[in-house]
This record gives C-alpha cells, structure tokens and sequence, in this order.
C-alpha cells in the first residue's frame, strides 16, 4: 500500500476536527475490510494523505437497550451483533443480514458504521490500477460507464442512470426494514437521519467532515415477522446478486403491515412500497405474494446481462411474503 | 514522504506476537513498519514468520488468518499499527515452546493427511484453534461454518473436517 499518516483518534470530536483539519484528503478507517481493498488497489482518484483510525475511540462499540429500542455504537462488530442476546430476540432481521456479511474473520473485525458506508465493489470501479491504470467511470467523475455495454451481470436492474454499481451493504436493507435511524455527527454537531435517507446514487449523504456516531433501532411489535433472505452463488464471501429484507405483520393469515426492501438491485436499497401497499388488508397466499413480487420489480429495466436478477428478486420477495426460506 | 509521516501520532510501535514483545521505529527503512504495511506483511517481513501465507492480499481467502485476542482474524486486513496493545497469535506459536511439541490441532492435521500443498493449511488451523477456544466440542457444522473463510485450491476440506473434529473429540485443544 502507498503511504499514508496515520492516526489515532480518541472521541468523536477530535475525529470531526482531525477531518476538517485535513480537508476531504483524510479517511476514516474503522475495520478496514473494505477501506484496505480500496486502497490497495489504488481504485480512487485522489489517493488519502492521512488515514484516521476511529477504533481507539472509546464506547462506540456498544449495544445499550432500552424500552424503545436499541442503540448500537457504529464501532460495533458484525460478529458482536450476531452474537448479542437482545438483537437475537427483538431485531433477528439485523443478526440474520449481519450473518450472511463475508466470512467469520471478516465479521470479527467489520463494523456496522463502515458496512453501512462500505463503496460499491462494481468490478470496473474496483479495477486495480497496478492492471493497466484504474478505471475513471462516471462514479469518479468521468464521462462513461463502462458496464452498460461490458459486463453487467451484477449491476443494477433498476433506479439506475449513469452509474449502475449497486450498493452492497447487507446491512443497510435490514435496518431500513426496521426502521433504524442514524446519529451523524459533524461540524455543526450531530444530525440524525433515517437509515433509508442515508443513500444517493453515487454514495450517501454523508459529507466528508461527518461520521456515523450510532445507529438506532426502534423496536419491532413482538407480533411482526421479520426475515431476510440473500442470494449468492456460495454461500460464504459473496456479495448479494439480490438480497430482501422485511418486517411483516399479520393477523391469522391477514397482513396488516409490510416493509420490504431489496439490496443489489439498485444503485441504493428499495422499499417496495408498491408491494407494501398492495399487501396491506390482502389473505396471504401464493397468488398474492406473486402478485406483490411483481409489484415490487415493476420498475425494474434489466441491463444487456442481468434480466435474471429480475427473477431472483421476484422470487425472494415471494418467499419473504408467504414465510419460506 | 516525511511530510506524510510527520502528520502521523506516532513514531514507535510494539507488538506482542506468541507472548514476545517487539519494537519497532515508524518508518520506511528495511527494519522499520510504515504506517501503510498489514500485519501479515509485518510478520512475514520484518518478523521472519512466515507460516502466516499471503495469497489474495484482498480479506476473501483466510490465508493470512491469524488470532488477535483469541478470534481468528485476517492479518492482511489489518494496519500493522492498529495492532499494538493485542494478543497475536501465528502458526508459529502454537505448540509447546519449551518441548518443541506441536499442537494436538496441528498433529491432527498430520494424522489426517489434511492438506496437500499446505499453502491454505496455517490459515485452516488458525481458524480451527479459534473455534475450539471457544467451542471446545462443535458439531461438523459449527466447523464448517467457522471455516467457511477458508479456501483450499487442493480441495483438502474433508480431510480437514475429520482433523478438527478429531482434534476435538480428544479434547485436544490446550
Ligand atoms: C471478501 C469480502 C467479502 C465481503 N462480503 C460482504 C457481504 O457479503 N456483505 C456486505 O455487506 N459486505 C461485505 N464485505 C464488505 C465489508 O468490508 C463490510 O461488510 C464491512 O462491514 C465494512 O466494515 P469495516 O469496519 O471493515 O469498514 P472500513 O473498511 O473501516 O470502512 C469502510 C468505509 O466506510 C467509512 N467509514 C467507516 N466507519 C465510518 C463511520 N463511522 N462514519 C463514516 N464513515 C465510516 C470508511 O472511511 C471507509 O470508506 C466484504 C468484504 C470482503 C473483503
Ligand atoms: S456502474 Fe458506476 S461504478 Fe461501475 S463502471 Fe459504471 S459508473 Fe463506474
Ligand atoms: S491473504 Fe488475507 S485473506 Fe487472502
Ligand atoms: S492444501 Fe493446497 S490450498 Fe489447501
């Protein structure tokens, strides 16, 4: 790896001032799974001149309860959410999606705040510059995108423009599902925002002086059902070719309320609010949830090789709907 | 570059490494760690122990794996000076330093004939030991699951699934 400072940081509030110190040409690091793959390979435009390790900070890697819900420090492992009793019990749907995220050594140093702000893992943006020079696609600021006529086969089959990577996180679908919220603190003190306003096309709201502090979750009514489902051709390390996320509440057969959102299908996650809708007051049933499924994908314009992430996705939310796996 | 360096928060870094501590300068030079090197360099490197294999250098094959407190962890993932403060443990330091006895985990891999070019082997085991640490009698499943962040190119994973569970079944984890 090309050199780079580094240094630790001790609260949240020397972060914000070491990032506006060093003006946009300093990254965060947390686990670094993602942020070492990056530079690497030399994939961004600007190399970092200073690398900011945010896990010397204290008390940020925590999961505090309380009567409405939970509060997971951004420093908190993928493997301390599995393992921890109280999201097992009241938030599966995050535990399941964090369990599917990479392999064991990965999760035992990843960090929920950096799988939420991960970059996307697009091959053509991924492109190592040692091979031949890295790739300036529209997403680093050039004129095309060479996945709309190369290899697509990952890429987005819907809300897409001019950049069709999608956004890999797996966590993100879930917490959007349970309608998390995100602490972000920043120059001018801390905000807080839903987890589903937290993307864009090109990347997330976030600005360069900022950092997710937490991330809070209300908690779910006891009688909802909360899956996740996450297709892959092996089952350990791949990314989701299409994962679903819900929380759906029935009553003898009768929903009554559904949130469903999708990963890998779009350059951000997508709530299927259509589908949602749809289900609202309907008997569950196969003809029903083929019906949502397709509601949910009703937007959807495959690219030249991925119109069978269409399918994959029709029949996750299929099966999120009538309760398969 | 000594700008670059200039900006860091420190300039000396000790690891502790199979129970030894080790110091080094920050810096570029032959014996010095940058601020830029993984672990899995640093031991390979500046170190000598190179039981610890690199191969993808990119988290996605369990090579490098290593134990930073106990948990199996990917040393190429890892900033060298993140590192000071915690427990690593390599290949190199199980068994028994003053026998010179190996492992009964390592043994076991002897015995079952798991493995075949080994390259893939330190990383299997390291991810094993840190399963039985904390699991001293999975089920086949639990060890393939705490595995399933290591790749073999010789397809050895049958072999090495009997090894651990060998190894378990003698309780052969101290
Ligand atoms: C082989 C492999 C397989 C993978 N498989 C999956 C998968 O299946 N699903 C999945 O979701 N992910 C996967 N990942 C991505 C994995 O890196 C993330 O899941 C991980 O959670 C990232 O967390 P981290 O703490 O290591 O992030 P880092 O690498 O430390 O950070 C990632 C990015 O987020 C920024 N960042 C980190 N924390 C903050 C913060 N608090 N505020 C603002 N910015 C921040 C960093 O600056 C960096 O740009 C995989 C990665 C690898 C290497
Ligand atoms: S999909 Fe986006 S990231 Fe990938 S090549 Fe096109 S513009 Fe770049
Ligand atoms: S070399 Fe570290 S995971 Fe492959
Ligand atoms: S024995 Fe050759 S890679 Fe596993």
């Amino acid at each position: 790896m090309k050199l780079f400072a580094h240094v630790n940081a001790y609260s949240v509030d020397e972060t914000i001032k070491l990032l506006a110190k060093y003006e946009g040409t300093a990254k965060l690091n947390a686990g670094g799974t993602d942020l070492l793959g990056v530079l690497k390979n030399r994939i961004l435009p600007n190399y970092p001149e200073v690398i900011i390790n945010i896990k010397s900070i204290p008390g940020l890697n925590t999961i505090e309860e309380d009567e409405e819900g939970i509060n997971i420090g951004t420093l908190t492992t993928l493997a301390d959410i599995i393992a921890s009793p109280v999201i097992e019990k009241n938030y599966s749907l995050l535990k399941e999606a964090a369990g599917t995220v990479a392999s064991p050594q990965i999760r035992n140093i990843a960090t929920i705040g950096g799988n939420l702000c991960q970059d996307t893992r697009c091959w053509y943006y991924r492109y190592p510059d040692e091979v031949g020079g890295m790739i300036k696609c529209f997403r680093k600021g050039g004129k095309t995108c060479p996945a709309v006529s190369g290899e697509n086969q990952y890429h987005a089959i819907m809300g897409a423009k001019k950049c069709f990577a999608v956004c890999p996180s797996d966590t993100a679908i879930a917490l959007i599902a349970l309608g998390a919220t995100l602490t972000i603190a920043g120059a001018e003190g801390t905000r807080t925002l839903p987890v589903e306003e937290f993307y864009t096309p090109l990347g997330s709201v976030l600005n360069s002086g900022e950092m997710i502090a937490a991330i809070y979750i209300p908690k779910p009514s006891s009688v909802a059902g909360q899956r996740f489902l996450k297709f892959t051709l092996r089952k350990p390390i791949d990314f989701a070719i299409v994962s679903v996320a819900s929380i759906i509440t029935h009553d003898q057969g009768v929903c009554f309320d559904a949130r469903i959102v999708l990963g890998a299908v779009a350059p951000t996650p997508v709530r299927a609010l259509k589908a949602e809708e749809f289900l609202k007051g309907k008997e569950l049933s196969e003809e029903i949830a083929a019906e949502a499924a397709g509601l949910a994908m009703a937007e959807a314009k495959p690219l030249s090789k991925n119109a069978y992430k269409l399918e994959i996705a029709k029949t996750l939310v299929k099966r999120l709907v009538m309760g398969l796996t | 570059m000594t700008l670059t360096l200039e900006k860091s928060s420190h300039s000396t870094l000790t690891l502790t490494v199979n129970g030894e501590k080790h110091s080094f300068m920050l810096g570029e030079g032959p014996h010095e760690v940058a601020s830029s090197h993984t672990l899995a360099h640093t031991l390979r490197e500046r170190l000598g122990l190179t039981g610890t294999k690199i191969s993808c250098d990119n988290g996605a094959c369990g090579c490098c794996t290593v134990l930073i407190n106990g948990k199996a962890v990917q040393s190429c993932m890892l900033l060298t000076v993140e590192c000071e403060e915690k427990e690593i443990t390599t290949i190199e330091g199980l068994g028994d330093p003053v026998t010179n006895v190996i492992d009964p985990l390592q043994q076991s891999f002897i015995d079952h004939t798991a493995f075949q070019c080994g390259f893939c082997t330190p990383g299997i085991i390291m991810s094993a030991k840190a399963l039985l640490n904390e699991n001293p009698s999975p089920t086949r499943d639990e060890v393939k699951e705490a595995l399933s962040g290591n790749f073999c190119r010789c397809i050895s994973h049958y072999h090495v699934l009997d090894a651990v569970m060998a190894a378990a079944k003698k309780g052969g984890n101290q």
